[in-house]
């Protein structure tokens, strides 16, 4: 039992609700807000590794003590070691997720604060539930606790895209809820088919029940329960046919909401993708299923990132479909393929939340993001315009930075995988995020400024151009020494085989 | 008529028919037809893994892509229509989705 654990979640969710409590106190929500977001990246640094069973509820083959007078029909059973209450695990994998969560939260949360001129308690109660919810996804081994925190997430990333005062923000809302309407009903039959036909919901003992044979796995019960599973994942991941609406609620949040939002949506794919892949390992067409909606959300996504002219849109079509790599990388099943997806997940989450933060000082400087009506920034901001261009080759996998170390052993392990179609459309499509980056900065920094644009006369916050110089560092570091995130990565993905 | 033209020509007949407002301007066009390759060369390399399963539905899906694409070209603009911030249209594919999921987990998985 590791008291740390729990706190990860708790103390997001306590200060949320204290901010929400102190909404019109300015200064009280700026202290409160900043002194939380920086113990959020460092409660993961010392918590040790290991399980929390709220209520002190242990399995009975943990706990001697209470086994010992109970009969052997119950402790020779699968009883004995079936998790009577919600779980939460914390390993190398779960303690680099929340390290990194962490970090993004405080760079968005700390931009937030330095760019609007009234700190919103009821916006920053938002960011703070919403890391809460993720961290708890991240960390629990119970499906139905997941939901929980997966509906949570919902509402909080449709309650941070209301607050952003942006044009059409409460239309897209009310969309991204409808849509919700219909794949969280459906992700919530699926797990109610896993536990009618299991009789569980802890996951260790779903699949420990898959395993031995006290189930059936070609039950079609169980069957439906994946592909209701796999359904509520593309919505909560923003795949197809996820990817419009996914790419919309980034266009039409703040910048740093939309950082944290896309963190979200990154840390989540890979939460529950492992979930599937654990639960239904004995079901193949689950790994090619998620391969086959990776590549075609890569396509979609990045093609229709080259169409558009608003660059809100272009970094969300960008960012869902970098999301497809992460995902063959879950889907290949190998070893290697899954620990580079995980690390492209580690990757993108950082490189997106950058390029958000990066655009953002465009908003900031001219309150304009069509492409069409831009020009010029470079001469107004050259130190910032240098590190959006690193941004976006970042996320393009130029080396050395951290992408193209994920990116090419992702399509290392396409090709030990026997798959090499893969590892071409990876390149091909890395290309062309190249290219639709390269047309966005072009119309933005470097054609002449347009005559009818307008730049506000005020110099871009420190704490922006700090949260940019910070993930810059991350993403330098993680591209010379990989390992670092990797050596996290790979104890999970061995497990996982 | 250059084939470029063609499809120029079709660029602004859908971005009129769409109302999107805007010329057509040499980004615009440049981007187009980038994004267009882009699908075609992909959907071809994609359709080329069908090869696992069976040469011969490989042979036939490349051929009947390379059909669609003559025929249907420029696809770009007409998927970039469909994949619109309609709420009615993300309803209808993600009803779709679930359809084909459906079919595919239950009833496909039955027999295998």
């Amino acid at each position: 039992m590791n008291p740390l654990i729990p706190l990860m979640v708790i103390i997001p969710i306590a200060c949320a609700l204290i901010l929400n409590l102190f909404h019109t106190k300015d200064r009280t929500v700026k202290i409160i807000a900043i002194i939380i977001a920086i113990i959020l990246p460092s409660i993961p640094l010392f918590t040790n590794y290991g399980y929390h069973y709220f209520g002190g509820y242990a399995p009975l083959i943990e706990n001697p003590a209470l086994a010992q007078g109970l009969p052997v029909s119950i402790t020779a059973s699968a009883l004995n070691v079936f998790h009577p209450a919600i779980t939460y695990y914390f390993g190398s994998a779960q303690q680099i997720f929340m390290v990194v969560l962490g970090i993004i939260a405080f760079l968005a949360i700390l931009t937030s604060l330095s760019e609007t001129r009234k700190p919103s308690g009821v916006y920053a109660f938002l960011m703070f539930m919403g890391v809460a919810s993720m961290s708890a996804i991240i960390l629990t081994d119970d499906i139905f606790n997941l939901y929980v925190f997966f509906e949570i997430i919902a509402v909080t990333q449709v309650g941070i895209v209301v607050a952003s005062k942006v044009k059409g923000n409460m239309e897209t809302a009310l969309k991204y809820m409808i849509i919700g309407s219909i794949a969280s009903p459906l992700l919530l039959l699926g797990v109610a088919l896993l536990l009618g036909v299991t009789g569980n919901v802890n996951i260790t003992d779903i699949i420990y029940s898959i395993k031995t044979g006290l189930v059936n796995p070609q039950s079609p019960v169980l069957l439906m329960a994946c592909g209701l599973i796999i359904f509520g994942w593309l919505y909560a991941a923003g795949l197809p046919p996820f990817h419009t609406i996914k790419s919309e609620i980034y266009s039409r949040a703040l910048p740093h909401g939309a950082a944290l939002l896309q963190a979200f949506s990154v840390f989540t794919l890979v939460a529950i993708g492992l979930i599937i892949i654990k639960i239904f390992a004995f079901f193949p067409f689950a790994n090619v299923f998620i391969v086959g909606i990776s590549v075609i959300a890569m396509i979609l996504s990045i093609t229709m990132a080259l169409m558009q002219t608003d660059f809100k849109r272009i970094i969300g079509f960008l960012a869902v479909g970098e999301l497809g790599y992460i995902g063959i990388g879950l889907g290949l099943g190998t070893a290697a393929s899954i620990t580079a997806g995980l690390f492209q997940a580690i990757n993108e989450a950082i490189i997106t939340a950058f390029l958000f933060i990066g655009f953002g000082t465009i908003l900031y400087k001219t309150r304009e993001s069509d492409i069409r009506k831009l020009g010029g920034i470079m001469v107004e901001m050259p130190k910032v315009t240098l590190l959006v261009l690193l941004s976006g080759l970042a996320m393009a996998g130029v080396p050395p930075l951290n992408a193209f170390q994920s990116k090419l052993m992702l399509i290392q392990s396409s090709l030990s995988a026997g798959v090499p179609e893969l590892g071409i459309i990876m390149i091909l499509l890395s290309i062309v995020t190249f290219m639709t980056f390269m047309k966005a900065f072009y119309a933005i920094y470097m054609r002449p400024k347009p005559s009818t644009l307008k730049i506000i006369d005020s110099n871009i916050p420190k704490a922006t151009i700090f949260s940019l110089v910070v993930f810059l560092i991350l993403c330098i570091i993680l591209g010379l020494f990989p390992q670092i995130a990797t050596s996290y990565l790979q104890p999970l993905a061995n497990s996982l085989i | 008529m250059s084939l470029y033209d063609v499809i120029i020509n079709k660029i602004k007949q859908i971005q009129d028919s769409d109302k999107e407002g805007g010329p057509v301007t040499n980004i615009t066009a440049s981007s187009t037809l980038a994004a267009e390759i882009t699908l075609l060369s992909s959907i071809l390399v994609v359709v080329i893994m069908l090869r696992y399963y069976s040469n011969a539905l490989m042979v036939i899906a490349v051929l009947l892509v390379i059909g669609i694409i003559v025929f249907a070209m420029p696809i770009m603009p007409k998927l970039k229509k469909e994949q619109n911030d309609s709420l009615n249209s993300m309803i209808f594919y993600a009803i779709l989705i679930l359809g084909i999921i459906t079919t595919l987990f239950y009833w496909g998985s039955l027999n295998v």
